[in-house]
C-alpha cells in the first residue's frame, strides 16, 4: 500500500502517569477533510504535534507523506501547519512574519501579498504588528502562513477559534477547495458544528483515544431514527418511556433535552396515543441531528476538568 | 499544488522540483539576524547601543588628555556597551522563541533543533563582528573629529583588536548557550550576570578555591582580552573560563532544546 498523506500508526503519548493519547491510528488521503473532533483535552492538539515533529510520542509513529516530520527537507514546502495562531512575535508587523517565513522556506515575495489578500488582510492590517491583531485576524495570518509554501497537506487545529461566522464560512470553503484541488486537510474542533459541513471524515477523540472514526454517513449509520420531546415535561417523558417499554423500545437521552429512540416516528405515535401523552415534537432525525447525538454520546462522559489537568502534568513533566 | 514527484523507471532526467531544497545554513544564519531587527524591540536595541557607544567615544576621546590616552585605552572603553548588551541579546535570541511561542514556527519550518541552535552561533558570531568593526569605526572617527590622536594609531595593535573580538564574541556565546539552558530570559540574564560575582566573593572566601579562580572568573580573565596583549597562561585560563561557562550550559542548552515536547 502506498503511504497516505498523514499517517498516525499506535500514537501514544504520557506524561508522567497519565496517558494524554493512547494508541491513536488513523490516515489521510489526498482530496479529503478529515475532521478530527473531540472535546477540549481529548488529546487532539497532543496528536497534532506528534504528526508535526513537535512532540516525540511515548509509543508509536507518525508520518507525513510517507516519512517522519523531522525528515522532511524543507517542511514548510510541503505542509502548512497552524498549531496556535497566537504564536507569533507581538512586536513582528504582519507582513513582515510572513516575509521572514517566506526567505527561509525559499518561496517568491510575491507570494506573502498573494497570500494576505487571499486571507483579507488589507495593508493597513498588515502593516500592524501582530501585537495589535484580534484573535480572528491572527487566525487568518496563521492561514496565510501555513499556504504560504504552496503545501499538499494543511494540518490545523482549532482554526475556527476566534473566527467570526462570515470567518468560519470563508474558511471552510478555502479548505474545501483546497481539498478537492487534490490536497490533504486535517483539522481539529471540538465543535462538531465547525466541521461536519466539509469533512469527508471524521475522526472522534475522547480521554486520549479514538471512539469513532469513518466518514459521516458510517457514523451516523447506526446512529437513532426517531428525535421526540414530549408537550409536558419529565412526567410526561416518564410515561413515555413506560409506554413504549411494554413495546420493547428504548428511549435514550438526546442532545438538549430531547428523547432519542432507534423505533420508527409511527411507533413512538401510537405508543403516545394509547399512553394519552401529547407530544411537542417527533420526527425523522436529520443524519446532521443523529451525528450530533453520537458525537453527544460519546464524548460526553470525558470529564471537564481533563483540561487543566493536561496543562499541568505538561507543566510538571517540565 | 504540485503532483508528488514520480520518477522514471528508465532513468531519464527529472524536472527537480525546488520543494524539497532545505534552507542551507547560510539562509538560516540570515534569518536568524532577520529575526533579530525585525521586531519593535529588535529594532531599537542596536540603535540604543550604536548611540550610548558615540557617547562614550566622545566621552573617552575627550577625557584622555594623559599619557595613556592612547588608541587602545579609547577603544577598550568604547567596547563597553557592547561586552554588556551582546550577552544579553545572546540571551534573548534563544529565550524570545520561548516567550513568543515562535518556537512552534521556528521548528515546524526547520525541524532540526541543532541546526536552529547552530544558526543562532553563527548569528551571534556575526553580530559580535559587526559590532566589534563598529567600535573600531566609532574609535577612529572619535580620534580625528576630536583631533586628538590619542597616541596616534600606532598604539593600535591589531592583535588588541583581534582580542576584542574574540572577547566580544565569546561573551555573546555564553549570553546565548544560558539563554539555552535556562530558556527563560529573566533568570538567564540575572544568572549571567550574577555568577561572576558570585564566583569571584566565593573564590575570594575559600582559600583552597583561590587557585581556581583565575581559571574561572570571566571578570578577570576575559577583561585583559580588550586591553593588552595576551600572555600564554592569560590564553590558557581566557581559554578555560569560555570552555566552562559556554560548554556547559551549551551541551545543558542543546539536550533540553533538542529533546523537549514543544508548547
Amino acid at each position: 500500500m502506498l503511504p497516505s498523506m498523514i499517517e498516525a500508526n499506535s500514537l501514544t503519548k504520557r506524561y508522567g502517569g497519565r496517558t494524554a493519547v493512547r494508541d491513536v491510528s488513523f490516515r489521510c488521503e489526498p482530496g479529503t477533510v478529515t475532521g478530527f473532533l473531540g472535546p477540549n483535552g481529548a488529546g487532539k492538539s497532543t496528536t497534532l504535534k506528534m504528526l508535526c515533529g513537535m512532540a516525540q510520542p511515548t509509543s508509536g509513529h507518525a508520518s507525513i507523506l510517507g516519512k517522519p516530520f523531522a525528515q522532511l527537507p524543507n517542511p514548510g514546502r510541503r505542509v502548512g501547519v497552524l498549531i496556535d495562531a497566537s504564536a507569533q512575535h507581538s512586536g513582528r508587523r504582519g507582513v513582515e512574519t510572513l516575509a521572514t517565513s517566506a526567505q527561509l522556506m525559499g518561496v517568491d515575495r510575491s507570494r506573502v501579498e498573494e497570500m494576505l489578500k487571499l486571507v483579507d488582510l488589507d495593508e493597513t492590517a498588515a502593516r500592524k504588528r501582530v501585537g495589535q491583531y484580534s484573535l480572528g485576524m491572527r487566525q487568518r495570518l496563521g492561514i496565510a502562513h501555513a499556504l504560504l509554501g504552496d503545501p499538499e497537506v494543511l494540518i490545523f487545529d482549532e482554526p475556527a477559534n476566534g473566527l467570526d461566522p462570515e470567518g468560519m464560512r470563508w474558511m471552510r470553503a478555502l479548505l474545501r477547495d483546497f481539498a478537492d484541488r487534490g490536497g490533504t486537510v486535517l483539522l481539529s474542533s471540538h465543535l462538531l458544528g465547525e466541521v461536519q459541513m466539509i469533512a469527508d471524515r471524521l475522526i472522534v477523540i475522547a480521554r486520549g483515544e479514538i471512539v469513532a472514526q469513518g466518514t459521516p454517513s458510517e457514523l451516523t449509520g447506526g446512529g437513532p431514527r426517531t428525535t421526540v420531546r414530549t408537550a409536558d415535561g419529565p412526567t410526561a417523558d416518564r410515561a413515555l418511556r413506560r409506554a413504549l417499554t411494554e413495546m420493547e423500545i428504548v428511549l435514550r437521552e438526546g442532545p438538549d433535552g430531547s428523547l432519542v429512540s432507534d423505533a420508527e416516528p409511527e411507533q413512538i405515535g401510537r405508543a403516545a396515543l394509547r399512553g394519552g401523552i401529547a407530544l411537542a415534537e417527533l420526527r425523522t432525525a436529520s443524519d446532521a441531528a443523529s451525528l450530533e447525538h453520537l458525537f453527544f454520546e460519546l464524548t460526553s462522559d470525558a470529564q471537564p476538568e481533563t483540561q487543566t489537568e493536561t496543562r499541568d502534568l505538561q507543566e510538571a513533566a517540565r | 499544488m504540485s503532483a508528488t514527484a514520480i520518477r522514471p523507471a528508465d532513468g531519464r532526467p527529472v524536472r527537480q522540483s525546488t520543494k524539497d531544497v532545505p534552507p542551507n545554513m547560510g539562509r538560516l544564519i540570515a534569518i536568524e539576524l532577520r529575526k533579530m531587527v525585525n521586531t519593535r524591540s529588535g529594532f531599537w536595541v542596536p540603535i540604543g547601543v550604536a548611540a550610548v557607544t558615540l557617547l562614550v567615544a566622545i566621552i573617552a576621546s575627550a577625557n584622555h588628555h594623559g599619557h595613556d590616552a592612547t588608541f587602545a585605552h579609547v577603544l577598550h572603553a568604547v567596547v563597553g556597551p557592547c561586552a554588556y548588551l551582546l550577552p544579553v541579546m545572546g540571551v534573548l535570541l534563544i529565550c524570545g522563541e520561548w516567550s513568543q511561542r515562535t518556537k512552534l514556527t521556528t521548528f515546524t519550518l526547520v525541524p532540526s533543533r541543532r541546526r536552529v541552535l547552530t544558526a543562532k552561533l553563527g548569528a551571534s558570531w556575526i553580530v559580535s563582528t559587526i559590532a566589534v568593526a563598529f567600535c573600531l569605526l566609532v574609535t577612529v572617527l572619535a580620534a580625528s573629529v576630536l583631533g586628538h590622536h590619542p597616541g596616534g594609531t600606532g598604539s593600535l595593535s591589531w592583535q588588541v583588536v583581534g582580542q576584542t573580538w574574540i572577547y566580544l564574541a565569546a561573551t555573546m556565546v555564553i549570553g546565548l548557550a544560558f539563554g539555552s539552558a535556562l530558556l527563560v530570559s529573566a533568570p538567564a540574564i540575572v544568572t549571567y550576570l550574577l555568577l561572576p560575582v558570585v564566583w569571584a566573593t566565593i573564590a575570594g572566601n575559600i582559600s583552597a578555591l583561590a587557585g581556581v579562580s583565575h581559571w574561572l572568573d570571566f571578570g578577570q580573565t576575559f577583561s585583559p582580552l580588550a586591553q593588552e596583549t595576551l600572555s600564554g597562561t592569560q590564553w590558557a585560563h581566557a581559554l578555560v573560563t569560555f570552555v566552562v561557562w559556554a560548554g556547559i550550559p551549551l551541551a545543558i542548552g542543546a539536550r533540553r532544546i533538542g529533546r523537549g515536547d514543544l508548547d
